[in-house]
């Protein structure tokens, strides 16, 4: 392509995208104002520039009238919600025994994330970026950290309760009593 | 889903792009870091048009799941990995939440899109019958379902970031801006991956329109 072929392209590229902000704009002022979606984009919420090719304009308005948003099923919305709890709870649990041992920093990624993958790289310029064979895995594996980190403390009390009961005289000689009927004569 | 959250400054187009910073999300991210729990506000707000952006990239509900609960999962454990660079010096890598969230989404969606290439006309049919048999389209109207099922077979026959591109801008309404940072491109390349993306998608529609 040559300079002045680029540069056409790039100011027709650029008018395209004032003619989409504008659109979108008064598409979400006519969705305030309680009209129709597609009366703003296809009857005049906004008037393109003479230099905006027609066809663009129009495949801008079937674009922004037709393509759909889609939003989970409620049941996915809150076991995800569930989920998220959970590892938040997860986060929070090593700063909560600190006082009883070493802090362990929480893992910078997710359990469910394959080896290998950090999900906060570059995205590959080409478009079509693949970090690695995902290897599909549900989040059980956050649960059951839960899980043993809930065990953990309460073996945890169980001692101190333990330590907390053999501490006065009356308590040992209890004990050592009851040690001394099970022995064999 | 409110309007982009940068605001361009200078009309010198070749400069350095400024971005001044207007992320609603800062109260809501920092209350995240304080305490983890909070992230359920930003999870509210953002998992219809993850989702949305999922779907239209993998064209199947149970595959939108998987990487919408891989998103979210990934961004609190990262939260505190997220650098908010919104100053004009930073140019076109300022970064928002939002950006951040849907870079997350798109690099996940990479990985699951690598199994799915599989069966990629099984997926593109199963997206369009997704579209007419979906509960959500409240016309209810024959014609207007066939034009929504057209409407996403243009688009989703664009090539990778063409395609992503327009998503991100017509369902997710995010600004070019927005998703240059969400595509690791320049804000004029991501102008022009729309137009050309806009020409196809009037060419195919066009043609289908003059034959029936």
């Amino acid at each position: 392509m040559t300079l002045l072929g680029r540069d056409v392209a790039e100011v027709e590229a650029l008018v395209t995208d004032r003619y989409l902000d504008a659109l979108l704009a008064s598409a979400e002022l006519a969705v305030l104002a309680g009209d129709e979606r597609d009366d703003a984009a296809t009857r005049g919420g906004h008037r393109p520039g003479p230099s905006l090719d027609a066809a663009v304009r129009l495949a801008s308005a079937r674009l922004t009238r037709d393509l759909p948003r889609f939003h989970p099923s409620f049941r996915f919305e809150e076991r995800l919600a569930v989920h998220l709890a959970e590892a938040a709870v997860a986060m929070r649990l090593p700063a909560a025994a600190g006082a009883e041992g070493t802090v362990t920093a929480f893992p910078n990624r997710p359990a469910i994330l394959p080896d290998g993958f950090d999900p906060l790289a570059d995205p590959d310029p080409d478009g079509d970026a693949d970090v690695g064979e995902m290897d599909v895995r549900r989040p059980l594996l956050i649960r059951g950290a839960v899980a043993a980190s809930a065990l953990s403390l309460a073996g945890a009390a169980w001692v101190a309760w333990r330590r907390s009961r053999g501490g006065s005289p009356m308590g040992r000689a209890a004990r050592a009593g009851h040690a001394m009927r099970g022995r064999p004569a | 889903m409110a309007r982009p959250v940068f605001w361009r400054s200078g009309a010198v187009e070749n400069a350095a792009p400024r971005i001044a910073h207007l992320d609603r999300d800062r109260p809501l991210v920092e209350a995240a870091r304080r305490d983890p729990e909070r992230f359920e506000a930003l999870y509210r707000r953002y998992l219809a048009p993850v989702y949305s952006f999922a779907y239209y990239e993998l064209g199947d509900h149970h595959a939108a799941e998987d990487a919408t609960e891989r998103t979210f999962l990934a961004a609190l454990a990262n939260l505190g990995r997220f650098d908010e660079r919104a100053r004009p010096a930073d140019g076109e890598g300022a970064s928002t939440f939002r950006v951040w969230l849907f870079r997350i989404a798109r690099n996940v969606i990479a990985n699951e899109r690598r199994s799915a290439r599989r069966h990629p006309a099984a997926v593109l049919d199963e997206a369009t019958e997704a579209i007419v048999a979906d509960p959500l389209d409240v016309e209810g109207d024959a014609v207007r379902r066939d034009e929504a099922a057209a409407a996403w077979r243009a688009v989703g026959r664009l090539p990778g970031d063409r395609r992503r591109a327009v998503v991100l801008r017509f369902v997710d309404e995010l600004s070019t801006a927005e998703i240059a940072g969400i595509l690791g491109r320049s804000e004029g390349a991501v102008r022009v991956l729309i137009h050309r993306a806009l020409r196809t998608v009037a060419r195919e529609l066009g043609g289908r329109d003059g034959h029936g």
